[in-house]
């Protein structure tokens, strides 16, 4: 053996016990194997389930079966790869059997009746967080009899609080539950498998099984890299990859959300972009007389070059809430942007009080959109509000200076030509303050001494802005459109809450994308449909990153040149 | 020099009016809430709108069981305040039929009909015949026509019962005085049960934080210092699951969660949300800038990955994990799609504020002092926690531009 053995500080005498432990696994491999196979003949033979189920799990307890015999065979011969074999296969059992025991238990479910009891707990909970935070104030100080008292005091006020804690939040009744499921003996079951799986671990993971497997350092690190990496791995896998690949297929079916899945191949698609264009012989002609209106409803129609023309879509809902979302996507994007690099120039003008009014404009982002959505319904009142209000104000402070307006009293909410601008307005303020601090932080990267240059140069300050500022700051501006189309391509909470009664808005001028996408998944639960749109919004929204990020790449070159 | 100085003055000061409107803008519908929240159903529905509450004064009247209400009266050219006595008082409008510019107002039952009820006598006024009526003008009785009738209130100076006004209740200016009604909380959360929402949203945000810091912590150590095969491509992948939308997700999560079960249960809005590619990001950045050396050294000691990790990495990161645990908790708390998708509407008990504030929103549609009070409830806490850690709410925006 060439490679280093580890564990310079365990004792190199050859231990009696390894080669019982490595043979104890070896054997429960031989287990392992022979009731996986066991296990898919149980599957195919008597069990009630889902064909792509018994297809899964028989994959499952067939990799497990012809892992188990690799490993063994490579134990067997002191070859590594068997132990990396053997861990994976291991630390994998053991997350399914734990996790499936909690989940039998019901531990997940149970957390709703923590729920209950949670508020009592939650003061002593702050004070476990306050004790952290008088540790972490141990380096401000430089005495170490400073340092240990405090962090002695840390450390006592986060056990203290942390049983009183979980005794406030009743963990004892919970632990009593728990042992009482115990009893169960299919519960008790999963939880001995759970148990050998995780002796069986710890027996091929320890330092003189490593030693005896000619572990190197590499294959340690390699070790504890997929360890490390796990959690977020497994988690990621099971909650995000696995449901996107779920839902690409979904959008191939017509699923219903209860029962029937059929393959429909593009259909979904092809009902979503189906439209068709047609000749008119005056503009004021019948849709029927011009298109197949048992398939297509009638989008628009408009003149060019002399001649009428009508688009009839089949899924004409689709179309409409494209434009209203695209619509919004046009306004809300510059309001959002333009003004907030405006402010951010401002603030950057070293003013005193920057932090303060930093800290003003970034306040509507932390709030809930709900909460936010609730405020501005009661603000865009026709009648009450504080929007029309002020206009009102406007208007007769400009009459009385000469003007001749008329005070609109705008419905805003119920009106199909300003209830879409009422989103808009509602979003453009939220987006604003943080777009702002995102500007000043790229601007506080700009070094001063290129506007000093400037300065020297002659340029004022507008001149300063077009060449300096703008052009450096560009990546920064690149972000700040690219985030907030995406944000705006998706449209829905504000939307949902701002419009009352029916959130589609009159005349559905205010149904976006999403909120169609809600209403088609989760009102009338046609799921595969509801997928197809989501994927066209996803390429939707890449393309249009994708986009700026061309003109992004253009723009950058050419300053380069 | 002067001139200069004179302009930078007034530069400083156009830019300070602009940001002093902006900031206006920005916080005038938090004030606005929070002062609704204080107000009186009556109080909120006035035109034009105010943006303190006021509660309308009262005051004690021997003779009378209730309070009377106070209002502003106007005698002999001096404002006065005087309790409304009685309301509703059918009130003719009275003229002279030669005269009828000049009007008097009388209640219908002070005026007799002239001649009698079975015989009234009747005048003929611009082609229309009128019915006369004894109206009492200055202690002498004027034959007049009755123009029009409305209802008038009678107020009444409280020290002296008998000096009496008639007048338009609605168009009289009560007298108000500042107040709060901070019942209105306590309103709200038996209505709407917020307490249990509050509960459960400080749950899910604690247990959503403290889990994605776990996990990001450690995925994002093994990116950035552990070496195995095909890590540089995982990373990649993970890299560009950051940018797929939410919405291509919830279809599927949602049969995900009806099929192990947790549909309507808090543990869907925790479990799927511990696990995120971007907190991993954060924190591989973060710690490829952490020098090798320390590191090495601890290894040569004989320091674990793990002992590694507690000691030396996670305390040299805490802005960065503050930064993460902001940016999760914004998140979790604020949420709403997801929650609205796979907890049920009927189903109370697991409701989160979000979704408590959508419910209410329709319940109370006619108290907006009940629902912005809510919506405090929701607000607040977040806000209060900006307050204090202002710097990582700002870092975990600005951070979130490393994407780019």
């Amino acid at each position: 053996m060439t490679a280093a053995t580890v564990g310079s500080r365990e004792k190199q005498s050859p231990e009696s016990g390894v080669d019982l432990w490595l043979r104890l696994v070896m054997i429960w491999h031989v287990i392992l194997g022979l009731g996986s196979l066991g296990g898919i003949a149980y599957v195919w033979a008597g069990a009630d389930l889902a064909d792509w189920v018994k297809i899964l799990v028989s994959v499952a307890l067939g990799l497990t079966a012809v892992a188990s015999i690799v490993a063994v065979n490579d134990i067997n011969g002191r070859k590594h790869r068997g132990r990396t074999i053997s861990l994976a296969v291991n630390y994998l059992g053991f997350l399914v059997a734990f996790f499936g025991s909690l989940h039998r238990i019901g531990v997940f479910t149970g957390i709703d009746s923590l729920a209950d009891s949670f508020l009592q707990g939650l003061p002593f909970l702050i004070l476990v967080f306050a004790g952290f935070f008088i540790g972490t104030l141990t380096d401000r100080y430089q005495k170490p009899a400073t340092q240990r008292a405090l962090k002695q005091t840390s450390k006592a006020m986060m056990i203290v609080a942390g049983i009183a804690f979980l005794l406030a939040v009743g963990i004892h009744n919970g632990i009593l539950v728990l042992l009482g499921k115990l009893t169960n003996p299919v519960i008790l079951l999963m939880v001995v498998v759970t148990a050998v799986f995780g002796l069986m671990l710890w027996a091929m993971w320890r330092q003189p099984s490593a030693e005896a497997m000619n572990a190197t350092n590499a294959d340690n690190e390699m070790l504890s890299g997929y360890l490390f990496l796990s959690p977020n791995l497994l988690g990621f896998l099971f909650f995000f990859a696995g449901p996107l690949l779920l839902s690409l297929y979904v959008s191939f079916t017509n699923w219903d959300a209860f029962g029937t899945k059929d393959w429909v191949g593009l259909a979904n698609y092809g009902r979503i972009v189906n439209i068709d264009v047609a000749r008119l012989n005056t503009i004021t002609q019948l849709a029927s007389e011009a298109i197949d209106v048992t398939v297509y409803d009638e989008l628009t129609r408009f003149e060019i070059f002399g001649k009428s023309y009508i688009v009839g879509a089949q899924d004409k809902l689709f179309w409409l809430s494209l434009r209203n979302t695209l619509t919004f996507v046009l306004l809300s994007v510059p309001l959002s942007v333009i003004p907030a690099l405006f402010l951010s120039n401002l603030l950057n003008s070293k003013i005193a009080g920057m932090k303060f009014f930093r800290a003003v404009y970034f306040l509507p982002s932390v709030a809930a959109v709900v909460g936010i959505a609730l405020v501005w319904q009661w603000l865009f009142n026709a009648t009450i509000g504080y929007i029309n209000y002020f206009i009102t104000v406007m208007v007769d402070f400009l009459n009385s200076v000469g003007g001749s307006f008329f005070d609109p009293q705008i419905r805003w909410l119920s009106d199909s030509n300003t209830a879409l601008l009422a989103v808009v307005i509602v979003a453009a303020w939220q987006w604003m303050g943080f777009n702002t601090v995102l500007f000043l932080a790229g601007l506080q990267n700009i070094p001063r001494s290129l506007y000093e240059a400037a300065t020297v140069d002659g340029a004022n300050s507008w001149q300063q802005f077009w060449k300096v500022t703008l052009p450096l700051l560009a990546p920064t501006t690149f972000f700040v459109i690219t985030t907030t189309t995406i944000q705006a391509m998706q449209i829905f909470e504000q939307v949902f809450i701002l419009i009352p009664t029916n959130p589609a808005g009159p005349n559905n001028s205010t149904l976006t994308l999403v909120l169609y996408l809600y209403q088609k998944g989760f009102q009338r639960f046609e799921q595969g449909y509801a997928s197809a749109i989501a994927w066209v919004l996803f390429v939707i929204i890449f393309g249009a990153t994708l986009f700026q990020f061309q003109r992004q790449r253009a723009s950058g070159s050419s300053y380069d040149a | 020099m002067k001139s200069y100085r004179l302009t930078e003055t007034l530069k400083k000061f156009l830019i300070y009016a602009v940001l002093i409107i902006f900031a206006f803008v920005m916080i005038f519908p938090f004030l606005y809430m929070l002062t609704t929240s204080f107000k009186l159903p009556k109080d909120t529905f006035r035109y034009p709108p105010r943006l303190l509450p006021r509660d309308a004064l009262t005051m004690e009247v021997a003779g009378f069981d209730d309070p009377l209400p106070l209002y502003y009266v106007t005698v002999d050219g001096r404002e006065e305040q005087f309790v409304l006595i009685e309301s509703n008082i059918r009130t003719g409008v009275y003229a002279d039929p030669n005269n009828p510019d000049v009007t008097v107002e009388l209640p219908v039952s002070e005026v007799e009909p002239r001649g009698g009820f079975t015989n009234q006598e009747a005048i003929t006024v611009a082609g229309e015949e009128q019915k006369l009526w004894d109206v009492l003008v200055n202690g002498e009785i004027v034959p007049m026509i009755q123009v029009s009738q409305t209802a008038l209130g009678r107020f009444a100076d409280p020290n002296d019962l008998s000096r009496e006004v008639l007048q338009n209740v609605r168009l009289s200016q009560p007298v108000e005085e500042l107040s709060a009604h901070p019942q209105n909380y306590n309103e709200v959360v038996d209505l709407q049960g917020m307490d249990r929402s509050l509960s459960n949203t400080a749950l899910v945000t604690i247990l959503v934080v403290s889990g994605q810091l776990i996990t990001s912590i450690l995925g994002g150590y093994a990116f950035a210092r552990l070496r195995f095969p095909g890590r540089d491509k995982l990373f990649v992948v993970y890299l560009g699951t950051i940018m797929i939308p939410f919405v291509v997700l919830i279809t599927p999560l949602y049969q995900l969660m009806v099929t192990i079960g947790w549909v309507d249960k808090l543990a869907a809005l925790i479990v799927p949300w511990i696990f995120t590619a971007y907190g991993t990001f954060l924190m591989r950045q973060f710690f490829i800038t952490i020098p090798k050396e320390i590191e090495e050294a601890a290894l040569i000691d004989g320091a674990s990955r793990l002992e590694i990790l507690l000691r030396i990495f996670i305390p040299a990161s805490t802005p960065a994990l503050a930064t993460l645990a902001t940016f999760t908790f914004l998140y979790a708390w604020n949420s709403f799609f997801w929650p609205l998708v796979v907890i049920n509407t009927g189903n109370v008990e697991n409701h989160v504020l979000t979704l408590s504030l959508n419910v209410l929103r329709g319940r109370a549609s006619d108290s907006p002092n009940l629902i912005l009070a809510g919506a405090a409830i929701a607000i607040l806490p977040p806000m209060i926690i900006f307050i204090f850690g202002q710097r990582f709410f700002v870092e975990s925006a600005t951070s979130s531009g490393v994407k780019g």
